[in-house]
């Protein structure tokens, strides 16, 4: 068994929950086990083909966009301060340090020489380091890259995967275990975005220890064509991988894993809502307030909840290059599209269009 | 019911993780009809693209059997035509295409690192053996039309003591026209053996109105805009198109044109009229020949009509037909048809 199932973790009780629902501010949104500000940022791109990293309030009023060289993909707010980080899309280049009340910036960090981050990061829960999946081209091999941001983003230590392709990570509520979505996917800056390795993938989801950089346990999915890219983690603990099958559009494999009490499992939502998802999910993330989680697909153009019990969808909706998703306070979720949309979802009730804005949200909200 | 083969790997318990497959049984459904002629439609464009490789990889081999100017010229002539053929199911970027990153061997591109070039001079450098194990192992950029290309139409390349009927050369180039060849038949044979699956799959009806939408996109964008210098640093630039050793950039994006027009066109047509679009499928059949009437007179080079502002117009002409169909097919169509291309579906992260 993996080592991980001996370990106890700490389990957080649903801390702050109480409170926000009681708040009875649920006529505008808020969002969810955030002590932060009251806002999302997300990479966007702008009509005029330029990107930017923009932040909007909750209710869809646009706080700042940040112009920047290239499309960037996902990121990072730093625990304790007012710093949010966005990285650069794959083959992502550098990371931006970014205000994240005004959208000033205030570092570019380039990756080193021979690698490449892949638009995912997180911090340790003090805040001080940054943990980045990386792509070390010439080898192709997957690390995960540790800066300090106490030495202004220096580099300190850089930890195996033992595996190609990371995408994305976050930090277990144990504060010690980093989950990363292993794709299991070889490219090289070289070749665009080709995937040269899809017969010999070998995707997983990993669990290392973040001081050690020692890998604590290692799930692989049921077929090595699931390309395991997507991480969440509920505060009990349980862990959600999503996946993103690369054989035929007429195989309808599962795409969601949990991996809880010791057990990964792999969760079949039925054959209609599978064709409905197009094979891809774009982000999965657990609420911290219930047992809902959700999971968007811009390819199938549909955003879903499903109860992490019973794994029963609980609310489903179609909306066209639907990509990002967070948690409001209260226990529904933020869905952002391609085409400006924000979308909330919630447990019984009609989804409801918050915004509709002229930029495109790219992949994910932080 | 197709099943894929699970290989349970997990440590720990796996459960309900059936794989499901699309469901086969519509006999009153229209979406089969489509398929049923887009698959062989595009099956037509397939076998044309096999024989095509096949006339290549022979012609190859007949002129380094014995070289002669006239054996080069019917080499050039056979990998222009394959090429062709090539642009005209170019659009499809599904199915068995995908596998093994078909699509990428036979074209990489862009290669804005030359790597087409890099990888000849570092194959050609030392005479080791090339073998048909070394160029399925030497990447997409050894794989395909590019680098036939380059051996056939390279200028400095063919003023080099390497250039053919040099012996290397020659082996390299019959190599590399085989891997094409046999590409092409595989393909053909594969798609031939897609069919149920195709027609079977409501989902690949949304997958090919994608693959031409794309298409559509990557003409307008990258083959024409990008070298006319109306996208990034605004310069005009031959060298941003493909094809452009072998000057075949417009020839080839006409043959794109005509591949969607006569691959694509049939079945979507039908598709827009069963629903209630006959008007709108009218522009869209009327477009495809306002783009077409622009050849065979554009059948030219580009880089001249780059370097003259008084040429630059008739391709500014093809470029604004080819805007107008993009438009009809990847805007009111697919609004129509609740089919898209979006920002975030076809960034694959």
């Amino acid at each position: 068994m993996p080592e991980l199932t001996r370990r106890s973790l700490i389990k957080t009780a649903f801390a702050g929950s109480a409170a926000l629902t009681l708040s009875g501010c649920n006529i505008l949104p808020r969002k969810a086990g955030s002590e932060g500000p009251q806002q999302y940022t997300g990479a966007i791109g702008l009509p005029d083909g330029s990107f930017a990293v923009g932040a909007t309030a909750p209710d869809g009023t646009m706080l700042w966009k940040s112009p920047v060289q290239t499309r960037c993909h996902s990121g990072c707010n730093r625990p304790g301060t007012a710093e949010v980080l966005f990285f650069e899309r794959r083959p992502g280049w550098a990371f931006y340090v970014l205000n994240s009340k005004t959208g000033e910036k205030f570092h570019r960090i380039e990756a080193a020489e021979g690698e490449h981050f892949v638009g995912h990061g997180v911090f340790s829960a003090d805040g001080r380091f940054l943990y980045a999946p990386v792509n070390r081209y010439e080898p192709g091999e997957g690390i995960i890259a540790v800066y300090d941001s106490h030495m202004q983003y220096q580099r300190v230590d850089t930890f195996e995967l033992d595996g190609t392709g990371p995408h994305q990570i976050t930090l277990h509520p144990d504060g010690q275990t980093l989950i990363v979505g292993l794709g299991g996917i070889l490219t090289h800056p070289d070749y665009d975005r080709i995937k040269l390795n899809l017969d010999t993938m070998e995707p997983a989801l990993v669990l290392m220890d973040r001081h050690s950089g020692g890998v604590l346990a290692r799930f692989q999915p049921s077929h090595h064509q699931l390309s395991t890219r997507h991480v969440d983690v509920a505060p009990d603990g349980t862990i959600y991988a999503a996946y993103q099958y690369q054989g035929p559009a007429h195989e309808l494999p599962p795409l969601v894993a949990r991996y809880r009490n010791g057990r990964y499992e792999e969760i079949s939502f039925g054959e209609s809502v599978h064709q409905e998802l197009g094979n891809y999910i774009a982000s999965i993330v657990a609420h911290p307030e219930n047992d809902l989680v959700a999971i968007a697909s811009p390819v199938g153009g549909t955003a879903l909840i499903f109860n992490s019990r019973t794994s029963a969808v609980i609310e489903k909706v179609a909306i066209a290059d639907c990509a990002g998703v967070e948690a409001l306070a209260g226990g529904d979720f933020l869905v952002s599209s391609g085409r400006g949309k924000l979308v909330r979802m919630g447990k019984n009730k009609p989804a409801a269009e918050i915004a509709r804005m002229s930029v495109r949200w790219d992949h994910h909200l932080v | 019911m197709k099943r894929l083969t699970l290989t349970l790997c997990l440590a720990s318990t796996l459960t309900t993780a059936p794989l499901m497959a699309a469901s086969t049984n519509s006999s009153h459904n229209p979406g089969t009809d489509y398929r049923r002629q887009w698959h062989s439609d595009i099956l037509t464009g397939y076998q044309s693209l096999a024989t095509q490789s096949q006339t290549l990889a022979k012609q190859a081999e007949a002129y380094c059997q014995a070289p002669s100017p006239e054996a080069f010229e019917q080499a050039k002539q056979a990998w222009l035509e394959a090429f062709l053929a090539w642009q005209k199911v170019r659009f499809v970027d599904f199915g068995p295409v995908e596998q093994d990153n078909r699509a990428w061997q036979f074209q990489f591109w862009p290669d804005p690192k030359n790597l087409v070039a890099r990888k000849a001079s570092y194959l050609l450098k030392d005479d080791a053996p090339i073998t048909p194990e070394k160029i399925s192992e030497s990447g997409v950029a050894v794989q395909g039309f590019p680098m036939a290309e380059y051996l056939l139409y390279d200028q400095a390349f063919n003023n080099s003591e390497r250039a053919l009927p040099a012996d290397h050369t020659c082996k390299l180039l019959a190599a590399v026209t085989r891997h094409i060849a046999d590409n092409g038949e595989t393909l053909a044979h594969d798609w031939k053996a897609f069919q149920n699956n195709y027609i079977g799959s409501d989902q690949y009806t949304d997958t090919t109105i994608r693959a031409a939408m794309a298409g559509l996109e990557i003409l307008e964008e990258r083959r024409l805009a990008t070298p006319m210098g109306l996208r990034g640093n605004g310069k005009r630039s031959v060298y941003s198109a493909d094809a452009w050793r072998s000057e075949a950039s417009l020839i080839a994006a006409d043959a794109s044109v005509q591949g969607l027009n006569q691959h694509f066109l049939p079945a979507f047509s039908k598709l827009l009229k069963d629903r209630g679009q006959a008007s709108l499928a009218e522009n869209i059949d009327q477009q495809f020949n306002e783009v077409l009437a622009n050849f065979p007179e554009l059948d030219r080079p580009m880089a001249p009509l780059l370097a003259d502002d008084k040429a630059f117009r008739s391709l500014q002409n093809l470029y604004i037909d080819v805007t107008q169909l993009t438009a009809l097919v990847n805007d009111r169509a697919a609004v129509e048809l609740g089919v898209v291309r979006g920002f975030n579906s076809s960034d694959g992260d």
